[in-house]
């Protein structure tokens, strides 16, 4: 069921109602939709937005969810569907000359706290805050951020950097030139991969946590706990390995290091009982290992 | 007897009963007893996986349309068409979908990988040397489509994909001189993947404002 023609039709008459009512100045063309969709359980949520703009999803405890598009042109056209509990929201570029300013739009989304979300954007900010649930969130220039999400969390971007605030569960990540910053995670998996960003672990390992984390050019920055315990390898081609906190890890007692022989540049350390497994990797970029409650020299 | 002493018994051996030795060390040493744990497990799954694993219809396609444009094999004549065929044919036939470029270049990367190991030891194996240089024709063409306009999107595009190529360079020229590093091989490969992938996007992409 596509409601965009009936849905703008109206905001249109309403906004411009309101606007002349009150003296704001607006442009005729900028508009605002806003539809709700009733859903049971958990839902699917998937956009896929060509548009420059942020798509912003947070959640609350009503069973629908609401979907709001801001846009300062109608040269972006949006068709939104439901088909039992998934909600589909397309946007396509209605004209073709349409310059970057008129795909400015901006969509917000509120869903139930425990939804899927699969979103794919150009460009602008994906933000995602407190959902629970399986998502894929692609982008190709544009960032993302989540905060306290949760579940199997897929994110691949072209240049767009990924900000993850207390995630938890499984998090892949693949970017040619983003960044990733993973800041006080509960994340069992983690398996990020970058060929020129730089990558930031901050936060606990899990124990029987799999953290694998590689840049091919960037920095590769783990800041672990004193009550951490994992097993670390750390190998570089062409680059370096920074180990800030040799004093706290033990050496590899597996003889490893000794059986690879010359060939291997890097490190392999167990830190506490070793039940957690890390391995850090770059080709040509460096590896920095810090623990997060010793002051060291800023760098 | 040390960790790595096990570790030779059983890359000899395999998980047939240790000497005395060997268990005696396993009996208090953690370490070998999980890594013990962890072959038992794979002998264990290996075991439950049928004797052969037919690839899914779409990777013997990849694999079909990449042999007949390298004449490898041919497919039955057909009439010819009334025009010529345009240079967007022949390459529009690889990047028919993102799915197809990209399963293509990972099922040659796959395939160069077995053979590598079968091989002595090359800087890159024919096989890469060659998919590589078929995305270097493809990034001339989709550069050809003047497709990096003046969108925002596009220039991302284009310098990532300059960033890609830069990555691309410096490690051949590592692996010429070092063949045996592995770990910029994996890099390497890795590199090719997310070329084709970026073109495949940027074709994508150009296709659907235009």
């Amino acid at each position: 069921m596509c409601t965009r023609s009936m849905g703008r039709s109206v905001t249109l008459l309403l906004g411009t109602a309101v606007a002349l009512g009150s003296g704001w100045s607006v442009e005729a063309a900028s508009q605002r939709i806003e539809k709700h969709f009733p859903v049971n359980g958990r839902p699917v949520v998937v956009i896929q937005n060509v548009a420059n703009g942020r798509i912003e999803v947070k959640s609350s405890k009503n069973p629908e969810v609401i979907v709001v598009v801001n846009e300062a042109s109608n040269k972006v056209d949006f068709a939104m569907e439901q088909a039992g509990d998934r909600v589909d929201v397309t946007a396509s570029i209605g004209d073709a000359s349409a310059q970057p300013v008129d795909l400015e739009t901006s969509l917000q989304l509120t869903v139930p706290e425990e939804t899927e979300l699969q979103l794919k954007t150009e460009n602008g900010l994906i933000y995602v805050e407190q959902v629970m649930g399986d998502m894929t969130l692609e982008s190709i220039a544009g960032d993302i951020h989540l905060k306290e999400v949760s579940g199997y969390i897929i994110v691949k971007t072209t240049g767009g950097s990924l900000v993850c605030t207390q995630c938890a569960g499984k998090l892949d990540f693949n970017s040619v030139g983003g960044g990733a910053q993973i800041l006080q995670p509960a994340l069992t998996n983690v398996n990020l991969r970058t060929t020129t960003g730089n990558i930031l672990f901050d936060g606990d390992f899990i124990r029987t946590g799999l953290y694998a984390m590689k840049s091919g050019k960037g920095l590769v920055e783990v800041r672990f706990s004193g009550s951490d315990s994992f097993d670390l390898k750390a190998q570089t081609a062409t680059g370096t390995v920074d180990n800030q906190a040799a004093a706290f890890l033990k050496p590899d007692s597996h003889g490893t290091v000794g059986r690879l022989g010359s060939r291997f540049k890097g490190l392999f350390g167990t830190f506490g009982a070793g039940l957690a497994k890390v391995e850090l990797s770059t080709y040509s970029g460096t590896i920095r290992i810090l623990r997060r409650d010793v002051a060291y020299p800023s760098h | 007897m040390q960790c790595r002493e096990i570790a030779e018994v059983l890359e000899q051996e395999g998980l047939a009963p240790l000497p005395e030795s060997a268990r005696a060390h396993v009996a208090r040493c953690p370490h070998c007893q999980d890594y013990i744990a962890d072959l038992e497990t794979i002998v264990s799954a290996a075991h439950e996986l049928p004797a052969e694993v037919e690839p899914p219809a779409r990777l013997w396609m990849a694999l079909r349309a990449q042999l007949e444009r390298e004449g490898i094999i041919r497919e039955p004549v057909t009439a010819p068409k009334d025009e010529p065929a345009s240079w967007w044919d022949g390459f529009g036939a690889f990047f028919r979908s993102r799915g197809l470029a990209t399963v293509t270049v990972g099922a040659l990367i796959a395939a160069a990988a077995i053979v590598e190991l079968r091989q002595p030891r090359e800087p890159l194996p024919p096989e890469v040397v060659a998919t590589a240089k078929q995305l270097n024709e493809q990034e001339i063409d989709v550069k050809n489509m003047h497709l990096a306009g003046t969108s925002p999107v596009d220039a991302a595009l284009e310098r990532n994909l300059n960033e890609i190529d830069d990555f691309i360079a410096d490690c051949e020229r590592h692996l010429q001189e070092a063949p045996q590093d592995d770990l910029a091989r994996e890099y390497l490969y890795s590199a090719y993947q997310q070329k084709a992938e970026l073109l495949a996007a940027m074709l994508d992409r150009g296709r659907s404002v235009n």
